[in-house]
């Protein structure tokens, strides 16, 4: 390799005028913009819910529904974060999904204990993670292709956040759209698949965010 | 220069802004700030001179993730860390696979000490060009006839040290007889 001094040199040469990337924040909020528009023009596509009205009613489905945008939300905010070396020194709020996540398994929980007789569960199964998955990959795909252009020393757990915040997308898209009151078969085919996803994120993010 | 955080942020700044001698002072103080760092954790001095090599490479390429309105110093050694570990995984990654499994050792050296087709006297020149300590193990092994731990004890290394040389060694006595 290269003497130092010569490498410093080389590279202060090819120095260029350098727009900084936009704080983490404003980000996240673009990030956020493109995904609303995506999971609204879904739903527009798919048709929402015919019992929506009425299903926002039982505070438990309202408390998933925020539960999930929490996730939403929190995991792009991480995900903004961790695309900086050294997140933005702002290392607290990069564990935000851990509360939102919390928060969502509480939610769950209780939504289970209340639903009391259980609601029948619905026919089908495995459609609902394939449904979710398919929603998702165009956000997979969209996140990892910006993260890529910036700098994450969390390979990792970029790749699992950033997974978790695609498939937070589908999985609000699939709530809104089918009717379907089992806690059981949402637990089972809806978010525990999720989970698992968020596993492959690791894998992805070592591979796909390498600089 | 001082190693004051606001003067790298502002020759950050003037970087980020195309310029050429601030970019250059900010990576010379970038790399006296890290070759200390470096140095406490590597013992090899062109190790550390290609990783010092390949944090500046790096933070060149990441430098759009500064803005200059946080302090330099954790961003630089976040991605001094990152490549520090990069480095570490690889090096040791490679020490594995190199790696001698010593319950095979132990096999192979019975085979050759009992079983050998060939008497030492018959390939002794192949084993004067093996490297010095190889043919030196060899040779108090199975000319003098010394164990393991013998030859350990009068050479002053450890047993598994010499079955490893010795390992090595009939690998390379193998393939050139094999020839």
């Amino acid at each position: 390799m290269k003497n130092i001094d010569e490498l410093i040199n080389e590279l202060a040469q090819n120095v260029a005028v350098v727009t900084p990337a936009r704080h983490p924040v404003l980000l996240s909020l673009e990030w956020m913009t493109y995904a609303v528009v995506y999971l609204a023009a879904s739903l527009l596509f798919s048709g929402f819910r015919t019992d929506l009205m009425t299903v926002f009613q039982d505070p438990w489905f309202a408390a998933e529904i925020a539960a999930l945008v929490g996730i939403f939300v929190t995991t792009c905010l991480s995900a903004a974060l961790l695309s900086f070396p050294d997140l933005h020194q702002m290392r607290r709020a990069v564990f935000a999904p851990a509360l939102a996540f919390t928060l969502f398994v509480l939610v769950i929980f209780f939504a289970w204990l209340a639903d009391n007789p259980p609601a029948p569960l619905p026919t089908h199964s495995f459609h609902c993670t394939i449904s979710i998955t398919l929603l998702a990959l165009l956000p997979t795909a969209g996140i990892f292709f910006v993260m890529r252009k910036f700098a994450s020393t969390h390979r990792y757990w970029s790749g699992s956040i950033a997974v978790l915040f695609a498939f937070s997308i589908g999985a609000i898209w699939l709530r809104l759209y089918e009717v379907n009151d089992s806690i059981m078969h949402v637990i089972q085919w809806h978010y525990l698949p999720m989970m698992f996803v968020g596993l492959i994120g690791m894998w992805l993010g070592k591979v796909a965010l390498k600089w | 220069m001082t190693d004051n955080t606001d003067n790298f942020s502002a020759l950050m700044k003037q970087s980020l802004a195309g310029d050429q001698i601030a970019y250059a002072t900010l990576l010379k103080e970038t790399s006296r700030l890290l070759r200390p760092f470096l140095a406490k954790r590597l013992s090899n001095t062109s190790e550390i001179d290609d990783l010092l090599q390949e944090i500046l490479i790096s933070i060149h390429k990441a430098r759009h993730t500064y803005d200059g309105n946080r302090p330099y110093k954790p961003w630089m050694y976040a991605i001094a860390r990152f490549r520090l570990q990069d480095h570490l995984r690889e090096h040791y990654s490679d020490q594995l696979h190199h790696a001698v499994d010593l319950a095979e050792l132990e096999e192979s050296l019975h085979e050759h000490v009992t079983e050998s087709a060939f008497s030492y006297e018959s390939i002794s020149r192949e084993v004067q060009k093996l490297p010095l300590k190889q043919a030196t193990i060899l040779q108090m092994m199975h000319q003098e006839g010394f164990t393991a731990k013998q030859v350990a004890e009068k050479i002053g290394m450890k047993e598994s040290a010499v079955k490893v040389a010795a390992h090595r060694a009939y690998k390379i006595l193998k393939k050139t007889l094999e020839r």
